[in-house]
């Protein structure tokens, strides 16, 4: 028994590396104020980044093994965890692929409830990337309104739901509250006010000469490289590619819908704010257009509704609150693999859904927006200084819990 | 009619906008010092009266229950368990949810799939207990309406929608129907 | 009995003690400095959908908080890591909150020459001169931090100052080209009537000084040696409890005196008031005139930290030497002029 210990030679993600004469290794994160519940390492000469090297994981949960343990419809508030601020648009697609397995189609009063919790989301998880970017580029104001105006999104979606954030609202077969009283005098309010205060982020933000040097032409992601990198979402259509898959593969009801996908050609952090700013105004037009365009019917698929008791239908009346029957709780799905796309706040999400004609399923998989974008860092921030490097990451609206699952 | 896809261009910043730009974001800041639109809580001296469709804090009516287990079943954290409980001397022990709301993560699923309506939302979402054992409830507590710190001294306030102020907060008895 | 008074009061408001010690030196300038704090805060907070301070005293706008911050920062431990140069560590700040208080003594607050702490013939050279010794000391402090982003905002800083610093000695200069006088008191006293604010005679110069003033203190948008999402807190990461207030308020102190130095050439100083010759018409109300003016000019530069986010290091020199400092020169250029016409002859 020898006291000595061994010091393995290569602890994962501390070995050591050699470094050039000039070169000052500074580790942004994890526990650095201008980073998430990440790290980067950057090797800078000078002043200028040479190297940057993300280090991803530090929220780890092994969502899709849990997954794996679980009954369906328990999967939906799981995956909600990744991103609790754009739940229904990240779990949407989870809810799809299920349903598709299970050869059923939600009525339409449901894809409508979705989309407009989905664009609520939208609008929400938007508002919150562009709070972070402000506080990364030291303009406190710009953190503090879209926090603050988030807010009435997520009341408004409090509203709907019954909760702020993890709203577990999208489930297979339909949703689970219809719209309740005044929800659409309210939302109208809300998109009115907002409308008006994009304008002053407008004013404050974007116009301002001080964040226009900071971020025209730099962090610029090119055409090319954007498609070699595979990256998604609002950063991709910043750098001139038309994707968006609420075009290229409409889901739900977004085929009825009228709205525009902005698409930038300059790819720098300039562009990719402008885009996030556009699309809160799609949003809150597609929010008008699905108040508008409501049809009328059930929220739940017939399948699960015409069976239930008479309680159920006058619950339903009383609260709007759309009773599941106890079949949900141990869902056999048939056997299968199901494939869905969604495109939620920060870009593509992706499911696979395997399985065995159980009550579980063989295999869930995600790709998260966030874990696409993530390479986007060793690409661009190389050539840039060290100030503009929360100039990038918050302009690619990085979210560690939705890229790390 | 699906979306269509519009090409855009960033403005580009012309030398006059060193002037105007400045002047409006000073300008826009000058309009919020002299007029702040402002809707903080001031918690615990008010509290937001919530809607009674908040999924807040769950209470059981144990006359409705049926004991189906129905809601330890689909609770997806597994804060939900059937304990036996003998109501009546001489019947057989009936089993009845108890909470942990250590785990609880209040989607509601439960109070949703209860076929007789026996668990209930409370619109309350703060509730202090002194030790993580004091949050596993028994049958007996779990039937008691818990009541929000913030009642005794708060004051009721609603959030209302505005469009010129976002959320306007009000007293919970003008607030309305919300 | 009363003579003992006479004496005390003497002691008291002898100008070189009273100036350094008392107002508006280093209790004034605490004074000001917590209220400009909290005034910051409480800006910030009006504009961002906040309330700022509040909870510890709700009638005053929770200003008691930022006396509960310095009882903080008063008690807190004070950690020194062993990597550290130590002497240097805990030397530094004190030497720079010394020095920035320095300048103040070189000023006038009164035209009685009764009320001078020194001889005020040159008084806007040596005030200039005494203003640029402190931020090597912050250099250094970075620098014995021994820390990567301390040395990363101890560069910052050292880049900055070669920018700020000469456009504060043109700026500063061109007022006192243009009464014809470095005297600080006759700088002053030119600038009646009202119109003749050096402020409305020569903007250029004025908005030049006080751009510089912004980047000489770390205010928005140049505060970018203590950019606290990319270098964490520059020069001072490794500082804690009280050695991290005395940096911050160092930092304050030094705002507060080149506030001080831009009310007098550009803001009339003490004008329009006309100061007698006994103790409170002739010194306590004159420099009561320039503190307010002193924090008027600190209030907005508070203000700005609501609107502006900050410059790149690089942006910030590429505008004080291609921007700045030729306005400067214009500013310049424009004192000599008036010089010429006799504008303050």
């Amino acid at each position: 028994m020898s006291t000595t210990t061994t010091i393995p030679k290569k602890l994962p993600g501390m070995d050591l590396k050699k470094i050039g004469k000039d070169l000052y290794e500074v580790f942004i994160g994890p526990q650095h104020p201008g980073s998430g519940h990440m790290r980067i390492i950057i090797r800078v000469d000078g002043d200028v980044i040479v190297e940057a090297d993300p280090d991803l994981g530090y929220v780890h949960r092994t969502m899709e093994k849990l997954a794996e343990g679980r009954e369906f419809i328990k999967i939906v508030p799981l995956m909600e965890r990744m991103a609790i601020l754009d739940a229904c648009n990240i779990t949407l697609p989870y809810v799809e692929a299920v349903e598709k397995l299970m050869d059923i189609e939600p009525p339409p009063r449901a894809k409508y409830l979705r989309v407009l919790l989905c664009e609520i989301n939208r609008v929400a998880s938007h508002l919150y990337g562009m709070g972070i970017f402000g506080v990364f580029l030291g303009h406190s104001t710009m953190y503090m309104w879209p926090f603050g105006d988030r807010e009435v999104f997520v009341e408004l979606a409090e509203k709907l739901t019954g909760a702020r954030l993890t709203h577990t609202y999208a489930i297979p077969g339909g949703v689970r509250r219809d719209l309740p009283q005044g929800f659409k005098e309210d939302a109208e309010k809300a998109v009115r006010y907002m409308f008006k205060r994009l304008e002053e982020y407008r004013k404050i933000f974007l116009d301002n000469p001080v964040i226009q040097k900071r971020l025209i032409d730099v962090g610029i992601i090119s055409k090319n490289l954007a498609a070699k990198l595979g990256i998604v979402g609002p950063n991709v259509r910043a750098s001139g590619i038309k994707y968006d898959v609420r075009i290229i593969e409409p889901y739900e009801a977004y085929d009825e819908l009228d709205f525009e996908v902005p698409v930038y050609e300059e790819g720098d952090a300039f562009a990719r704010a402008w885009i996030r700013i556009i699309e809160i105004q799609q949003s809150l037009n597609i929010i008008r257009q699905v108040l508008e365009k409501m049809p009328e019917g059930d929220p739940m698929h017939e399948k699960f509704w015409a069976k239930a008791p008479p309680l159920y239908k006058k619950v339903f009346q009383e609260t709007k609150r759309v009773k599941l029957i106890p079949l949900f709780a141990n869902l056999k799905v048939p056997a299968g693999r199901a494939f869905a796309r969604a495109e939620a706040g920060r870009g593509e999400v992706v499911y696979m859904v395997e399985s065995q004609n159980a009550m579980k399923p063989y295999r869930v998989r995600v790709v998260s927006p966030s874990f696409r974008n993530a390479i986007v860092f060793k690409y661009i921030v190389p050539g840039h200084r060290i100030a503009d490097l929360p100039a990038i990451y918050g302009s690619i609206d990085y979210f560690p819990p939705e890229a790390d699952r | 009619m699906p979306g269509k896809v519009v090409e855009k261009q960033t403005p580009k910043p012309r030398f006059i906008n060193a002037i105007t730009g400045n002047l409006g974001a000073i300008l826009v800041g000058l309009k919020y010092f002299a007029n702040p639109n402002r809707f903080t809580l001031k918690y615990p001296y008010e509290y937001i009266e919530l809607r009674n469709t908040y999924r807040g804090f769950i209470v059981l009516d144990m006359k409705k229950c049926i004991g189906c287990m129905s809601c330890a079943r689909i609770c997806p954290a597994s804060a939900m368990k059937m304990v036996k409980v003998t109501v009546q001397e001489g019947k057989k022990p009936k089993p009845y949810p108890v909470i942990n709301y250590n785990r609880c993560i209040f989607c509601g699923m439960c109070v949703d799939v209860c076929p007789t309506e026996a668990l209930a939302h409370l619109p309350v979402h703060d509730v202090v207990y002194l030790s993580m054992d004091e949050m596993d409830l028994d049958l007996e507590r779990f039937q008691q309406k818990v009541e929000s710190p913030s009642v005794k001294e708060g004051v009721p306030v609603k959030y209302v929608f505005d469009p010129e102020k976002g959320l306007v907060k009000v007293p919970a008895s003008e607030g309305g129907e919300s | 009995m009363t003579d003992w008074i006479r004496l005390l009061i003497d002691i008291i408001f002898w100008p070189p003690l009273f100036q350094l010690v008392i107002a508006p030196g280093l209790v004034a300038a605490l004074l000001v400095v917590i209220f400009i704090i909290w005034f910051e805060r409480k800006t910030a907070a009006r504009v961002q959908m906040r309330i700022g301070p509040y909870h510890i005293s709700p009638r005053l706008g929770g200003f008691l908080q930022l006396f509960a911050d310095l009882t903080r920062y008063a008690f807190q431990e004070i950690i020194i890591p062993t990597a550290v140069d130590k002497p240097i560590f805990i030397g530094a700040p004190l030497t720079a909150l010394v020095l920035s208080l320095l300048p103040v003594v070189s000023m006038p607050y009164t035209s009685t020459p009764y009320y001078y702490p020194l001889p005020m013939d040159y008084s806007l050279l040596l005030t200039v001169a005494l203003s640029t010794i402190s931020p090597i000391f912050i250099v250094a402090a970075g620098w014995a931090s021994n820390n990567k982003f301390a040395v990363i905002g101890s560069l910052r800083e050292s880049f900055v100052i070669t920018a700020y610093e000469l456009l504060i000695v043109i700026t500063a200069l061109s007022g006192g080209v243009a009464a014809l006088s470095y005297n600080l008191v006759d700088i002053v006293n030119a600038q009646t009537p009202f119109y003749k604010w050096m402020i409305f005679t020569n903007p250029i110069a004025a908005l030049t000084m006080f751009a510089a003033i912004l980047m000489a203190t770390s205010g928005f948008p140049f505060e970018i040696p203590e950019a606290e999402n990319e270098i964490v807190a520059g020069a001072f990461t490794e500082y804690s409890g009280l050695m991290y207030g005395i940096n911050m308020g160092s930092a304050y102190i030094k705002r507060f005196v080149y506030s001080l130095l831009f009310t007098l050439v550009f803001l009339g100083g003490w004008l329009p008031y006309k100061p007698g010759i006994h103790l409170i018409d002739g010194y306590i109300i004159p420099l009561v005139v320039v503190l307010v003016k002193a924090t008027i000019v600190m209030a907005i530069i508070s203000f700005l930290r609501a609107v502006y986010g900050r410059f790149r290091i690089d942006q910030a020199l590429d505008g004080a030497w291609r921007i700045f400092i030729p306005l400067a020169l214009i500013g310049f250029g424009l004192a000599l002029l008036e010089a010429y016409m006799g504008v303050y002859a």
